[in-house]
């Protein structure tokens, strides 16, 4: 019988490794892989259309623009693209989009081919749930940062802080990493592509 | 000049600084594409609040700073509220507006608006208090005092910078520096503040800045927040 334990931390080089090991393996299958980078241009979209709904509405969905016009709008929302984001704001959002991607990606590919049981997975399903909450906590760290956003300038509480909001956005990037963690931990003893997750085992 | 306030508690002037962060509308809104279309046919309001006339954000709209021809008589009119505080603001202003300038005010093609709405960090108050004041007395002061406010940004703070200010006017300006200060230390200027803000808070523009409002033939396009480039104004407005 199966014990169920609250996931540990990543204090050891090895359990960033057992990450790396496992994303590349995951990401390495070529559907995983474009639902990762899809999965980060939405979350990606998703943050820099919210910070311009009204310009989104009016100008790129709606209004009588030309196609061109309305394409280079949109992609002038975009970190690099455009010149709304400070380049370190813009460097995390990007950070915060790729991790995001490459979290639900293992997620995805723990639950299709593992399940939620497999034998001797060290706890996969409480990887999965710590896995989801990070995530969660993630969107919610991002969520709360465009909506407070300093990178627009902003007001309030966030003047306090000395990153002017980042914070939240850094946060974000921690959760997903702890996030990915717990994933890869809780797919030891699994195989992805005939290898075993765990190089040790 | 704006008629003088009977002298009051100068600060805090209602709507700046006030600490209270709104609910996260935009984050409640991020849902996604999909309610960006559902919102596309419900912003701007009626026909009346989408001319630049009635525009709630163009109350007083011949005393604010302009540059280029009249807006209402503009092919393209842009009025941007910002905060001479605001770290984004800088970048638009440093990296924009020129451009606004060149290819827009200049040429005479369109318009560029200046309003104040100080609501990121506390010295942007009296800071936008002194640009009323000199915007009053001498048009060019006032956008000398406004591009000084931006290039040396990270100088300023709650405690110098009315005299910072009052010494970049005395050296740069022809402008009876002191009284300037006094004025703005007095509340001469608190009501033409909080009409800016009042403009800002009637045209639902939420507390980011800088926000930037886009009219082409007198008639309401759209804004966009955050330090927009001029190719997205210029593709926004089709120019």
């Amino acid at each position: 019988m199966s014990t169920i334990s609250l996931p540990r931390l990543p204090m050891r080089g090895r359990d960033w490794r057992l990450v790396g090991r496992t994303l590349r393996l995951v990401l390495g299958i070529p559907a995983y892989a474009v639902f990762g980078a899809v999965i980060a241009v939405a979350t990606l979209t998703l943050f820099v259309v919210s910070q311009n709904l009204a310009l989104v509405g009016d100008a790129v969905v709606g209004g009588a623009l030309p196609l061109e016009n309305r394409v280079a709008i949109l992609l002038e929302l975009y970190p690099f693209l455009g010149t709304i984001y400070a380049p370190a704001v813009g460097t995390v959002l990007l950070v915060v989009s790729t991790l995001m991607g490459a979290n639900l990606a293992l997620a995805m590919y723990h639950v299709r081919e593992h399940g939620l049981s497999v034998e001797g997975s060290g706890g996969s399903a409480v990887g999965l749930l710590f896995g989801a909450l990070g995530a969660g906590c993630a969107a919610c760290g991002s969520a709360v940062l465009a909506g407070l956003l300093s990178i627009v300038g902003a007001t309030g509480v966030l003047t306090l802080l000395p990153l002017e909001g980042l914070e939240f956005s850094l946060l974000a990037v921690a959760m997903l990493c702890l996030s990915m963690f717990w994933l890869a931990d809780g797919m030891r003893g699994g195989e992805i592509r005939g290898c075993p997750v765990d190089a040790r085992r | 000049m704006p008629e003088r306030p009977e002298r009051t508690e100068p600060r805090p002037i209602e709507g700046a600084h006030d600490r209270v962060t709104e609910p996260p509308r935009r984050a409640v809104l991020a849902a996604g594409i999909g309610a960006a279309v559902g919102l596309a046919g419900c912003s701007g309001g009626g026909d009346e609040e989408r001319s630049l006339e009635s525009h709630p954000a163009a109350t007083n709209l011949s005393d604010q700073p302009t540059l280029g021809p009249d807006p209402l008589d503009a092919d393209a009119t842009v009025i941007a509220f910002e905060d001479p505080s605001c770290t984004r603001c800088r970048a638009f202003e440093q990296e924009t507006v020129p451009k606004i300038e060149s290819e827009l005010t200049d040429p005479g093609r369109g318009a560029f608006v200046f309003r104040g709405y100080p609501v990121v960090y506390d010295w942007g108050e009296p800071a936008t208090k002194a640009l009323e004041a000199v915007f009053d007395r001498n048009v060019d002061a006032f956008w000398a005092l406004k591009d000084h406010y931006y290039a040396a940004q990270g100088s300023f703070g709650d405690g110098n910078v009315l005299a910072r200010t009052e010494s970049f006017l005395a050296d740069e300006t022809t402008l009876d520096a002191p009284a300037v200060i006094e004025d703005v230390e007095d509340g001469a200027y608190d009501a033409a503040v909080q009409a800016d803000l009042d403009a800002a808070r009637d045209a639902d523009l939420g507390r980011t800045t800088p926000t930037v409002l886009l009219f082409k033939d007198g008639t309401y396009r759209t804004r966009a927040q955050g330090s927009v480039s001029f190719s997205l104004i210029e593709s926004t407005l089709d120019l």
